[in-house]
C-alpha cells in the first residue's frame, strides 16, 4: 500500500513536471550529401576515394601531427554538424577523450580488428595512493601503415557511407598493390637492423617482419648528447645502419648520422595532408626511398 | 434591486470573518476535484506523449517504474547502475541507436543529465542561446533551470556532493554554461545536460592531474617509483575546474565500457528492429531489462485513474459535507437574525424582499467562492511544478 502511494505521488509529480509539450520525435532525416569529417589524412583520403563527388570530406587544418591536435571549441563546431566522423581508433587522437561528439555519427574504422592492436610495452604507469596502477596511450595507433589494416579501415568507411556508387574496390586494388610494393622493398632489408626515429612504425614492422627498434627523436630538433649516447647504446645490441624518419631531418642531424655510418631514410606515415600529391603518392615515394637504400 | 444588493453587501462586509470562512470553504471544495481531474487528465496525455516518444529504455533489473521515471523525467532516485558496454551491445546489433543516460548528480537542486549529442536532435531540443557542449566541463541548461538559477552563457554551475562529507567520492565540478535550451514544457526544461564524460568526472571516475611521471622526486607528491610505475600521494592535484590549460590531462580510470550509466535509450530503426531487440533481453539469466516506457506508464496511469475515482468520490462526500455545513451556517445565521428580520418587516420591507435579500447574500457568497476557486486554479496551474517538486523531494 505504501509503495502504491509512492508510485501515485511520483506519477502526480512527474505529470506536473513534464508539462504539455508533446515535442517528441524520431531521429532527424539524413542529408542528401554526406559531409564527412576525418581525424587524420589517411581516413580523409580513403573517404575521398570511396565517396568521390558524393561526399564532402573535411580534414581540419592542423599544424603538425593530427594525433596530438588539441582543438579549441571553435575547431569542433564543424564536427558536430558532420554527417559522419571518421575516427581511427587504437587510442589515436587523444582529444576525442575530452570533447563531445555525436556518437551516432562516429565511424570507428578500426573496431573490426581491435584484436590486432599493438600494445606499447613500457608505457609509463602511475597510481593515486593505493589506487589501481594505470598507464595512458598504451596502444600503437598508426594502423594504416599496414595496408591490409588500411583496407579494413577503408571497408568500414565504405560500409558507413553506404553509397550507391563506391570507389572502394579501386582503392582496395591500389592498397593491395602498395602492400606488394612494400613487401618487395622490405624483402631487400630482411634481417637488417633498422631504427625508427619515433615509435610510429609498429604496424609496418609487424606486417613486413622488420627488425626495428625505436627512439624518441624529432626530425626538426637536434638531439642532445644523452640522446646520441642512447643511440650508441642501442647500436651495441642492435647494430643498425638505417634510421627511418617521419620527415626530412635537420641537415646537422643527417650529417652526424652519416658520419656514424647511418643512412637517414624518410618513411612518412602521412598522418597529415601532404603539401603535394596524395596518400598513395606519399606511400609510393616511401617505397622508392626504401628501394634506394644502399646495402653493404 | 440596488438597495437589496447594497444591504446584502453591507451585511456580508459587517460579518466578514464568517463570510470569508464560508467563501474559502466553498472555493476549496469546488477547486480540489476540478484541479485533480484536470491535473490527471492533462498530465496523463503529456506523460504518455513523452513515453511514446521514447521507444525503449534499457536498465538494470529492478523497478521498471523507477527506471522510466529517472531516465525520461529525471526524477526519483537513480536506478541500479549498468555499464557503458551496454551501449556497444545495442549498437552491435545494428537494430537501434543507443543514447546513454547517467542521471545521478545534481547542481543547485537540478538534475545533471550526462548523455551525448544525439540526445538533443532526437528530443527536438533547440538552443535559445549559445551552443551545445563541445568539451568536457561544459553544460547546457533547460529553460526553467536557467531561469531559476539565474545564469547566462559563460556563467558556471557547481555540482553538489552526494553527501555532506563525501571525501572519497565525487568531486564538485564547476561547469561552464555554454548554452540554454528553448522551453519545451517537458522535463528537459528542468535539467542540466552535459557530456557523459563530464558526469564521470563528477563521479571521480575520470580526472586530470599534473604529469606525475615528469615530476621531480622531491615534488612532495611522489611516494615512490617502481620501474615505470609512479606512486603518488593523495595531494596529487585533482582539478574541479576544467579549462583549456588542463583539459588535455583528463583521462578515464579504467576502460570506458566499464564506466557506469543509469540507463540507455534505445531508438530502433523500425518496429521490427524494436521487437528483435527486445527479444534479445528476454533470456531468464539476463541481468538487464528492456522496457517499453508506454507499457509502464499506461500501467501506472491505470492505477492513477482508479485512484482518481476514489479521490473524486471522496471529494463528492466532502462537497456534500461542506454544503451541509454551509446550509447549517446559513440556517443558524437566519435564526440569529430573527430580530433583524422582524425589524425589517416592521419598517415596511415585504417578506419577498427579505427573502430576496437573503438569496442575494447567498448568491454573492457563491459567486465569490467560484471566483476564488478560479484564482486558486490559475495560481495552482502556474506553480504546480514547484508544488509537486516539493512533494517529490
Amino acid at each position: 500500500m505504501k509503495a502504491h502511494s509512492i508510485n501515485c505521488f511520483s506519477l502526480i509529480a512527474v505529470i506536473s513536471l513534464i508539462g504539455c509539450s508533446g515535442r517528441e520525435s524520431g531521429p532527424p532525416a539524413e542529408a542528401a550529401q554526406v559531409k564527412v569529417y576525418a581525424v587524420n589524412y589517411p581516413l580523409a583520403y580513403f573517404a575521398e576515394r570511396i565517396g568521390g563527388g558524393a561526399v564532402e570530406v573535411v580534414l581540419p587544418e592542423i599544424e603538425g601531427d593530427p594525433a596530438f591536435w588539441q582543438p579549441e571549441p571553435d575547431d569542433l563546431t564543424g564536427f558536430q554538424g558532420a554527417g559522419k566522423i571518421l575516427v581511427n581508433g587504437a587510442g589515436y587522437a587523444k582529444w576525442l577523450d575530452y570533447v563531445s561528439l555525436p556518437q551516432s555519427k562516429l565511424v570507428h574504422t578500426s573496431s573490426a580488428f581491435k584484436n590486432q592492436y599493438i600494445e606499447i610495452s613500457g608505457a609509463p604507469m602511475h597510481s593515486h595512493g593505493d589506487g589501481e596502477a594505470h598507464a595512458h596511450g598504451e596502444l600503437a595507433f598508426t594502423t594504416w601503415l599496414d595496408p591490409m589494416l588500411a583496407i579494413e579501415q577503408a571497408a568500414a568507411i565504405d560500409a558507413a557511407l553506404a553509397l550507391p556508387e563506391s570507389g572502394f574496390e579501386a582503392l582496395k586494388s591500389d592498397l593491395l598493390a602498395l602492400d606488394q610494393s612494400l613487401a618487395a622493398a622490405f624483402t631487400r632489408l630482411s634481417g637488417q637492423a633498422l631504427i625508427g626515429s619515433h615509435p610510429v612504425y609498429q604496424y609496418l614492422q609487424r606486417r613486413y617482419d622488420l627488425n626495428l627498434r625505436s627512439l624518441h627523436w624529432e626530425p626538426d630538433m637536434m638531439p642532445d648528447e644523452a640522446m646520441w649516447q642512447e643511440l650508441q647504446a642501442l647500436r651495441r645490441t642492435h647494430p643498425s645502419k638505417i634510421l627511418l624518419w617521419e620527415s626530412e631531418p635537420l641537415a646537422g642531424i643527417k650529417a652526424r648520422l652519416d658520419a656514424m655510418g647511418i643512412q637517414s631514410v624518410v618513411f612518412d606515415p602521412c598522418g597529415n595532408r601532404p603539401e603535394q600529391g596524395d596518400y598513395l603518392a606519399v606511400m609510393r615515394a616511401n617505397v622508392a626511398r626504401i628501394e634506394s637504400i644502399q646495402l653493404d | 434591486m440596488i438597495d437589496i444588493l447594497q444591504l446584502a453587501c453591507k451585511y456580508l462586509r459587517f460579518n466578514w470573518i464568517k463570510t470569508s470562512i464560508v467563501v474559502v470553504a466553498i472555493a476549496l471544495i469546488l477547486f480540489l476535484p476540478a484541479a485533480l481531474d484536470l491535473l490527471v487528465r492533462h498530465g496523463a496525455t503529456s506523460l504518455l506523449t513523452r513515453a511514446a516518444g521514447t521507444p525503449l529504455v534499457l536498465g538494470a533489473q529492478g523497478s521498471p517504474l523507477e527506471l522510466v521515471l529517472n531516465s525520461l523525467y529525471f526524477e526519483t532516485k537513480p536506478p541500479p547502475e549498468i555499464t557503458y558496454s551496454e551501449v556497444a551491445r545495442i549498437e552491435q546489433t545494428s537494430l537501434a541507436t543507443a543514447i546513454p543516460i547517467y542521471n545521478r548528480f545534481r547542481a543547485g537542486g537540478w538534475p545533471i543529465v550526462g548523455t551525448n549529442l544525439d540526445y538533443y536532435p532526437w528530443r527536438s531540443l533547440e538552443l535559445a542561446q549559445g551552443r551545445y557542449p563541445l568539451m568536457i566541463g561544459e553544460c547546457v541548461l533547460g529553460a526553467d533551470a536557467a531561469k531559476e538559477l539565474s545564469v547566462q552563457i559563460g556563467a558556471h554551475v557547481i555540482s553538489s556532493p552526494e553527501e555532506l562529507f563525501d571525501f572519497a567520492g565525487s568531486y564538485p565540478l564547476r561547469m561552464e554554461v555554454v548554452g540554454i535550451l528553448k522551453s519545451t514544457g517537458a522535463a528537459d526544461d528542468r535539467a542540466i545536460f552535459t557530456d557523459i564524460k563530464t558526469v564521470w568526472i563528477i563521479a571521480g571516475l575520470a580526472h586530470g592531474h599534473e604529469d606525475v611521471t615528469q615530476a621531480p622526486d622531491d615534488d612532495g607528491t611522489i611516494l615512490r617509483r617502481e620501474g615505470s610505475r609512479t606512486i603518488t600521494n593523495a595531494s596529487t592535484m585533482t582539478y574541479n575546474v576544467i579549462h583549456a590549460g588542463n583539459r588535455a590531462s583528463y583521462h578515464l580510470h579504467g576502460k570506458i565500457e566499464d564506466l557506469p550509466l543509469t540507463a540507455v535509450l534505445a531508438l530502433p530503426h523500425d518496429p521490427r528492429a524494436g521487437a528483435l531487440l527486445r527479444g534479445k533481453y528476454l533470456r531468464a539469466d539476463e541481468s538487464m531489462q528492456m522496457i517499453v516506457p508506454t507499457t509502464v506508464i499506461e500501467s501506472l496511469l491505470g492505477t492513477m485513474f482508479r485512484l482518481r475515482e476514489y479521490l473524486l468520490l471522496g471529494s463528492a462526500l466532502a462537497v456534500f459535507s461542506t454544503l451541509s455545513t454551509t446550509s447549517l451556517v446559513f440556517f443558524l445565521a437566519l435564526r440569529l437574525r430573527q430580530r433583524e428580520i422582524e425589524t425589517m418587516h416592521r419598517i415596511g420591507l415585504p417578506r419577498t424582499r427579505v427573502l430576496g435579500l437573503l438569496a442575494t447574500e447567498i448568491a454573492i457568497v457563491i459567486a465569490a467562492a467560484v471566483a476564488l476557486a478560479l484564482i486558486f486554479s490559475i495560481v495552482f496551474s502556474r506553480y504546480v511544478d514547484l508544488i509537486m517538486l516539493e512533494i517529490l523531494t
